[in-house]
This record gives structure tokens, C-alpha cells and sequence, in this order.
């Protein structure tokens, strides 16, 4: 294939990905390295480097925005990103070790595992409000929001230790996949730490950037980063991404949702079944 | 620019992050531009190849002298790989910035938190090239 020709039809693909991600919920990393790998025979490591770039390019993008909103807790943010960043750095290390054909395994597992959320609703409804103690009174883990009917939310983070030994596994995943892993940063901001839906999803958005710089600072560095791959791909994601944030605050279907995340979990089963040989 | 105040700490992120992100893809697109005039007919082939037992494992360049010398000569790869490098440095100088906002709370705990974070940032990108076991 001609250099042109494939970097046309990465960018295009990216395109795609960034929409898909942005109107399924995930990033558009989860969805371009299996278009990369099983579509067009792209090495998962080069495929692995240049989602992880796009990744800052989308979550910094729409950081951007969020930054003055007060749904964010920085706090809780900044200490969670001790978690993440060092999961970043040693998922970036294990990596290396990893074969490319066991890469492929983990990832269609762990894309499985993403796209349970989109069939079972989690934690919709906000989680009593527990004491402040411990760790958490002492890092000040708390905050408030004002809902859309305009009442204020008060809230308050438990078990911060576990929440943190969460972060390091969603760092883990993301440094180790080239992936935001905004699901596991949401997941264990829910389940240990209770805080309310919109507290974990915003401070997830604002930690992935920071995590995926982690990583791939290491995967630069190492020479998995290939500009060929990375130019079309980051530029596309960022351009699906936008595009799909535009058409997401028109049209809320939650058919196109589901339809798009059965196409995902066959990629995911897909690779899975590859990487066993099936 | 008043490094105390809350509020305009807050506008300089949020700008910090959007020209971040501007800045790269329009050097991206540079490189990208640059790459398509020299080798848009050649084959793709021995640009994707991928040395599992070298590192770097791409024959593109990577090091700080590899990248200076490309960018002399105005190799479309490194400018590529230049605003990839713009990008990385978005959260990082979004990081920095936040150590002033905890500062200008006077939360000494965050300020260390924060810093801490930043060291594991800087790390990641400038100690791991000298760290065999990460070159995998």
C-alpha cells in the first residue's frame, strides 16, 4: 500500500473511531486499535502509541471546557492521579514484555468489560452521603455541586485508599492498552469511593489526560510512537470527537448506542478469539 | 497574569489546555503536509516495520539530538514527533499550573500531592531512556 493511501485511510478511520467513541460513551482509543490491528495489520504496539497520544489530544481538548465547571473535583482528582500515573508508568514497563498476540487478548477482554456499563446503568442515583474520617477528612475529599433542577448536592469520598489502589489498576490498563480507561476510573470512583455520577465521570475526563501523558512519554521514547500512524490517527480521533460531541447534544439515542456497542463487542470477541487461535 | 487569584488561574488552564492541543495538531498537520510532498508514493511497508529486539523499535527519530538534527533539516518525521511532543507536554504544564492554584489556597498538602504527581509526569519522560528495563 502507498504511504498516502494508508494515512488516508487511517485518518478516515479515526474519524469514525472518535465519533463512534464519543457517541458510545468511551474513548476513541477503545475503538481505533481494533480497526488498526485487525483491519488494516497495523502492529499493536504502533497501534497502542498512537492511541495513547490521541488520547491526551481528545481529554485535553475537552478539558478545556470542563475546567471551570464545579462539577470537577480537583482534589479528589490530583490525589486519584497519584494512583493513576504510577498503574501509567508500570503498565508502560509491562508492555514491553508483553507479546503482541497476548496484547490483543487483554484488550478484547478489557474492551468487553468496557461496555458493560453501557448495558447495565450504574449508580444512576446519588450514593447517602457518608462521614468525613480518616484519610479522607484529613485530604479534605469532599465538595458540592448544583444539579440541573438547581439544588445543591453535598458530597463526601470513604475509603480513598481503595479508591487509589483502583487508580492504579485503571492506570494500569490505560499505560498497559494505550486507552483513556475512563469505565475503571469511573468504576472505582463509584464503588469505593461513592462519590455521585457526575463528580466520577467529569474528574475521570480531567485524570486521563494526565494518566495517558504517563505512559506515553515511555512509549515515545521506546519508539512505538511511529509518525505515520500517529499523525492521521491523533488528527482523526480529535476531528470524530468534536464532530460526535456535536451530534450527541442534537440526538440522544439510546438505539444507536446499543447498535454501536454490539458492533464493539464483536471487535472485542474478535480479537479475543485471534489472540486464542480460534 | 496574577498567579494568586483562583479564577484566572483557572482561565490560564483551560487556555493552556486549548492552544496545547491547537498548537500540536497544527504542527501535526505541518509535518503530515511535508510527508505527503516527499514520500506520498512510496510504499508503506518499511515505514510500519517494527524491530521487537531494538529499541527504539521504529526507524524514525526518538532521541533529543535525533529529533534536533531532523528538525534542522526539516525531516517531516520529526516535525511529526515534535508536535506529538507538544501534545505530551499539554497535561504536564496543566499539572504545573495546578501546583500554583493549590499555592494560592495556601493547601500546603495539595501543593505536595500535586508536586509529586508532576515528578512521576517528569519521570516517565525524561528518566525512562535511561532505564534499561523500560526500553523492553
Amino acid at each position: 500500500m502507498l504511504v498516502l493511501e494508508l494515512m488516508l485511510i487511517i485518518f478516515l478511520a479515526s474519524i469514525v473511531a472518535g465519533v463512534i467513541g464519543s457517541l458510545v460513551g468511551l474513548g476513541g482509543g477503545v475503538v481505533v486499535i481494533p480497526m488498526l490491528t485487525i483491519g488494516l495489520g497495523v502492529n499493536i504496539h504502533y497501534a497502542i502509541g498512537a492511541s495513547i497520544v490521541s488520547v491526551i489530544a481528545t481529554s485535553s481538548g475537552a478539558a478545556a471546557t470542563y475546567v471551570k465547571d464545579k462539577m470537577t473535583n480537583l482534589k479528589v482528582g490530583m490525589f486519584l492521579e497519584l494512583g493513576t500515573t504510577t498503574g501509567a508508568i508500570t503498565g508502560a514497563l509491562i508492555a514491553a514484555y508483553v507479546n503482541s498476540l497476548t496484547l490483543e487478548l487483554i484488550f478484547g477482554v478489557v474492551l468487553l468489560l468496557s461496555l458493560i456499563p453501557l448495558i447495565r446503568k450504574i449508580g444512576e442515583d446519588i450514593p447517602a452521603t457518608p462521614e468525613l474520617t480518616g484519610l479522607s477528612e484529613k485530604l479534605k475529599l469532599t465538595g458540592s455541586y448544583v444539579e440541573t433542577d438547581g439544588s445543591t448536592v453535598k458530597y463526601n469520598a470513604t475509603h480513598p485508599t481503595e479508591g487509589l489502589a483502583g487508580m492504579v489498576v485503571a492506570g494500569l490498563i490505560s499505560g498497559l492498552l494505550g486507552i483513556g480507561s475512563g469505565t475503571f476510573k469511573v468504576l472505582s470512583m463509584d464503588l469505593a469511593m461513592k462519590l455521585p455520577m457526575k463528580v466520577s465521570t467529569t474528574t475521570s475526563n480531567f485524570m486521563i489526560g494526565v494518566t495517558a501523558a504517563a505512559s506515553a512519554g515511555i512509549y515515545f521514547v521506546r519508539g512505538d510512537v511511529n509518525p505515520i500512524i500517529v499523525a492521521p490517527v491523533a488528527l482523526g480521533i480529535l476531528i470524530g470527537a468534536s464532530m460526535g460531541a456535536r451530534v450527541l447534544t442534537r440526538a440522544r439515542n439510546p438505539t444507536v448506542r446499543k447498535i454501536f456497542a454490539l458492533v464493539l463487542a464483536i471487535a472485542g470477541l474478535e480479537m479475543v478469539l485471534r489472540a486464542l487461535g480460534i | 497574569m496574577n498567579l494568586s487569584d483562583p479564577d484566572s488561574m483557572n482561565t490560564i488552564i483551560s487556555k493552556v489546555l486549548r492552544y496545547g492541543v491547537l498548537l500540536s495538531a497544527a504542527v501535526i498537520v505541518v509535518g503530515t503536509a511535508l510527508l505527503a510532498a516527499h514520500d506520498a508514493f512510496s510504499q508503506s511497508g518499511s515505514f510500519l516495520t517494527y524491530n521487537p529486539n531494538q529499541v527504539p523499535h521504529g526507524s524514525f527519530p526518538v532521541t533529543f539530538n535525533g529529533l534536533v538534527a531532523g528538525l534542522a533539516s526539516g525531516a517531516p518525521m520529526a516535525i511529526i514527533e515534535l508536535g506529538v511532543l507538544l501534545l505530551l507536554a499539554t497535561p504536564v504544564s496543566r499539572v504545573l499550573f495546578s501546583i500554583f492554584l493549590f499555592a494560592a489556597e495556601h493547601n500546603r498538602t495539595y501543593v505536595y500531592v500535586t508536586l509529586t504527581v508532576l515528578m512521576l509526569l517528569l519521570f516517565s519522560m525524561l528518566a525512562t531512556p535511561y532505564i534499561p528495563i523500560f526500553g523492553g
